[in-house]
């Protein structure tokens, strides 16, 4: 029988806030993060609005400890703030202690910085500070540095599956603790808004001009965010060893691929279906005991069919209570999944459901309305984290409440 | 470990011969520049030209080395598909960066940023094979490869797939080139792959390729028994844990039968294998393999498949280690038996 | 019109990298996707950035797009009605 896995500390930067309590502060609120961006030079700066964190990369810099930049990604800084949040909460002084693993998630990893400079790397008359983001451009470099600082260093890796990386580094981290391959495994993700993102999805035409209306007839498509997550993940033996504070439980999980276009899901939802059913089937709870599903939500055009068909499929007529939180912090890409896992774990410790902003109409194709209240004092027990991205790839996690 | 995982079909689209024909190893000859390239196959034969007609060279690479691989073995869809890839397609991201500058952010190709993704290969494989179950991309240097073996050993190992396509992928361009040159990767003047060893110059030569990998509980001739990795590790950690490795497989240095080593020629990290040569394996024949394939992240997929070219010639190699590392940062150990 | 659509079609064609079809191949009327010529949506986004790019004329809405791009005469006319507005 393979070990249970925990949840014994989070840690988080996003548009809404720079740490857990300002999120969950903002959640309440019904504070978005949406605006437009402030440090990215781009000509959409006035048109598409972006979820940015408010804090320079300097400011990001003195955050997470250091006198400048030096050479520090603005992906790697909001990860470094995050994971030391992270660890801290999980009254981890010393990462070194133990094996464990560092599971990250990035779509673009140093793009952020590596962007500004490209032309002037690649012009060999040009020398100067610019040389030392040389190396920072791919996924690795955010994680080694993180895995540097924190010591973290048995397992490091980095998983890029577009929207759902960090989702599946939560899974891959909870499959090395069953593997009995480590005992802990700080797994999640990091991502930092760019030009060359903010240009990518433009070019693909799905980005809203307006603020995201998830699962609403008049949604026309997704709003880019950035942020960073960390969930501390633990084996059941050492989480009681050490007496740590049990936030969740981490109970299933599933990976599926649609296999039916690049950038499209299938229309009824077939690989949403299949995550959500198997993660459940693993977690051994049924579709009655899932009070909240926090969906992937996008707004784009294609998504919210897919995944509303999907949940109808899975629930039948009890659907229960679901929002896309993406209003509140954008599409944060490979951060998503971790996020939102956050997400799910405040949802259960607070019992609180949280409200899927700008909705005002529903879809045609769908018989079901996402919540658009703040519940407070609502049963929460289990709740569906959902991660859906390009390249098919679907991940779906299931978080449980510990009752010790 | 329970139960044995078997390499049951491989292919390799590289700087070698080794996709079509029989392998006979050949240090390429180099005109103008360090780079190994890549001896493409004909791709006409693999994809449609419907779909062949946007594909970017990585794309096309990797979509038909997998392709190849699970005709090899002899199985239609596979129950995973996990790749590694430290850099993607960088063609793909290059011009989407080039595309950005140059229409000054209007109307931009969504096709190259689609394809920069680097869970693209990954989304082709399993939308050409129509398989829709588990599906995993790992982007960490020299571990990218790596930790797709172990997803793919963890997903046999815990009864959720019986045949795993695990592959590597990585490309070099002329730009990326120029970008590591800038920090020193590659060796300054030009070295023939056959003086590699000799040269006793930093940096290493450029390389590429595409090679993949189906792994099952099925019998075949031979058995993948295990990786390890180790994360900048200093030279006495790294001894430990190859001492413990081979114990944990009940084995010891002079049951190694071949070992293969990733020697790049680099005179600023090749002190690694030398430590563990003459620590280790003083009596081991031993075999580099970087002056056929040249120095990627995903290095390491090719050394695996010449330990199991070798392995099906020679029926005396009984166990072949591979050590590899990628410029002194993520060092890797895997263990091949019968 | 029909030098239009000559034009059109040769930018079609290299736009996507249609190798093995020449202009004749292609039929005013005939959809360009689905079963025509067998594109799909991410072709319908890049011959947005055709009529961007070559003519000038943006167009926002992937639904807009749709309807404009069923054919190569669709096309035509559309850009004719944008040149004469």
């Amino acid at each position: 029988m393979a070990e249970r896995v925990f949840i014994t500390g989070m840690g988080m930067i996003s548009a809404i806030g720079n740490n857990v309590v300002e999120n969950l502060r903002s959640l309440r609120l019904q504070q978005s993060g949406l605006g437009h961006t402030r440090y990215i030079a781009t000509i959409h700066k006035d048109v598409l609005p972006v979820a940015e964190v408010k804090l320079s990369t300097e400011k990001l810099a003195t955050m997470a400890g250091f006198e400048s930049t030096g050479g520090y990604t603005r992906t790697t800084l909001l990860g470094l703030v995050a994971i030391s949040e992270a660890l801290t909460a999980a009254g981890i002084a010393d990462a070194k202690e133990l094996p464990a693993a560092l599971i990250n998630a990035s779509t673009v990893g140093g793009m952020c910085d590596t962007e500004k400079v490209y032309f002037d790397i690649l012009d060999p008359q040009k020398e100067g500070t610019f040389l030392q983001y040389i190396d920072t451009l791919d996924c690795a470099d955010c994680t080694q540095r993180m895995a540097d600082i924190t010591g973290i260093r048995e397992y490091v890796t980095t998983i890029s599956t577009a929207c759902s990386s960090s989702a599946n580094a939560l899974m891959y981290g909870a499959r090395l603790i069953q593997q009995g391959l480590v005992q802990r495994a700080v797994c999640g993700g990091t991502e930092a808004l760019t030009r060359f993102t903010i240009n990518g999805f433009n070019s693909l035409k799905n980005i809203d001009k307006q603020f995201c209306r998830p699962f609403d007839q008049q949604r026309n498509g997704l709003n880019l965010g950035e942020g960073a997550a960390y969930l501390v993940l633990e084996s059941e033996s050492l989480a009681r060893q050490r007496g740590a504070r049990i936030l969740a439980e981490l109970s299933g999980w599933c990976n599926t691929n649609e296999a039916f276009h690049p950038t499209a899901p299938s229309p009824e939802g077939d690989g949403a279906y299949e995550a959500m059913k198997n993660a459940l089937a693993m977690s051994g709870r049924t579709v009655e005991e899932v009070q909240y599903v926090n969906v992937h939500g996008t707004a784009t055009l294609n998504n919210d069919v897919s995944e509303g068909k999907a949940l109808e499929r899975l629930f039948g007529a009890q659907v229960p209570r679901f929002s896309s939180t993406k209003p509140f912090t954008g599409h944060t890409l490979a951060a998503a999944g971790a996020i939102e896992a956050i997400y799910a774990v405040l949802s259960i410790g607070q019992q609180m459901i949280f409200p899927n902003l700008h909705f005002s109409e529903k879809m045609e194709e769908l018989a079901i309305v996402p919540e658009t209240r703040l519940l407070e004092e609502y049963p929460v027990q289990n709740v569906i984290s959902n991660s859906f991205g390009f390249g098919g790839n679907n991940a779906s996690l299931v978080f449980s409440k510990y009752e010790g | 470990m329970k139960g044995k995982v078997y390499i049951r079909g491989c292919a390799a689209i590289s700087p070698q011969e080794s996709f079509s024909g029989s392998f006979v190893p050949q240090p390429p000859t180099l005109a103008d520049d360090n780079i190994l390239r890549a001896k493409e196959p004909d791709y006409k034969a693999f994809i449609a030209p419907n779909n062949l007609r946007r594909m970017s060279r990585m794309l096309k690479m990797g979509l038909t080395a997998a392709l190849q691989c699970l005709q090899n073995a002899g199985i239609t869809v596979p129950d995973a598909i996990i790749t590694g890839t430290g850099k993607g397609s960088l063609q793909d991201t290059e011009r989407f960066l080039h595309d950005i500058r140059q229409y000054a952010e209007a109307a931009l190709n969504p096709t190259p940023f689609i394809q920069s993704t680097y869970n693209s290969v990954n989304g082709l494989i399993a939308l050409q094979q129509q398989c829709t179950r588990y599906n995993n991309t790992f982007v960490h240097r020299g571990f990218s490869f790596e930790h797709a073996v172990l997803d793919g050993l963890m997903l046999l190992r815990e009864g959720n797939a019986a045949n795993v396509l695990a592959g590597g992928f990585d490309e070099i361009t002329k730009e990326h080139f120029y970008i590591k040159s800038r920090i020193g990767y590659w060796k300054t003047a030009l070295t023939q792959p056959a003086d590699l060893f000799s040269s006793n110059t930093p940096g290493a030569l450029a390389g590429e390729g595409a090679v993949f990998f189906v792994l099952g509980a099925a019998p075949a001739a031979v058995s993948l028994e295990g990786i390890k990795m180790m994360y900048k590790p200093s030279q006495e950690s790294l001894g430990q844990a190859l001492e413990t490795f081979l114990s944990q497989h009940q084995l010891t240095p002079a049951d190694i039968d071949l070992l293969i080593t990733g020697q790049s020629g680099d005179s600023n990290h090749d002190h690694w294998y030398q430590f563990v040569q003459q620590k280790y394996f003083p009596d081991t024949i031993a075999t580099p393999f970087k002056h056929l394939c040249g120095e990627y992240d995903t290095a390491g997929a090719f050394a695996l498949w010449m330990a199991v070219q070798r392995m099906q010639e020679e029926e005396r190699l009984k166990h072949v280690l591979i050590y590899n590392q990628f410029y002194g940062e993520q060092h890797t150990l895997m263990l091949l038996g019968r | 019109m029909e030098a239009l659509k000559l034009k059109l079609k040769q930018q079609i064609i290299e736009a996507l990298n249609l190798q093995d079809t020449r202009p004749e191949d292609i039929d005013d009327n005939a959809p360009l996707f689905g079963e025509g010529l067998g594109l799909d949506s991410i072709d319908s986004l890049e011959l947005m950035v055709l009529l961007e790019r070559q003519y000038q004329i943006k167009v926002e809405d992937p639904r807009e797009g749709r309807k404009i791009l069923q054919s190569v005469q669709t096309m035509a006319e559309f850009i004719k009605s944008k040149q004469a507005a």
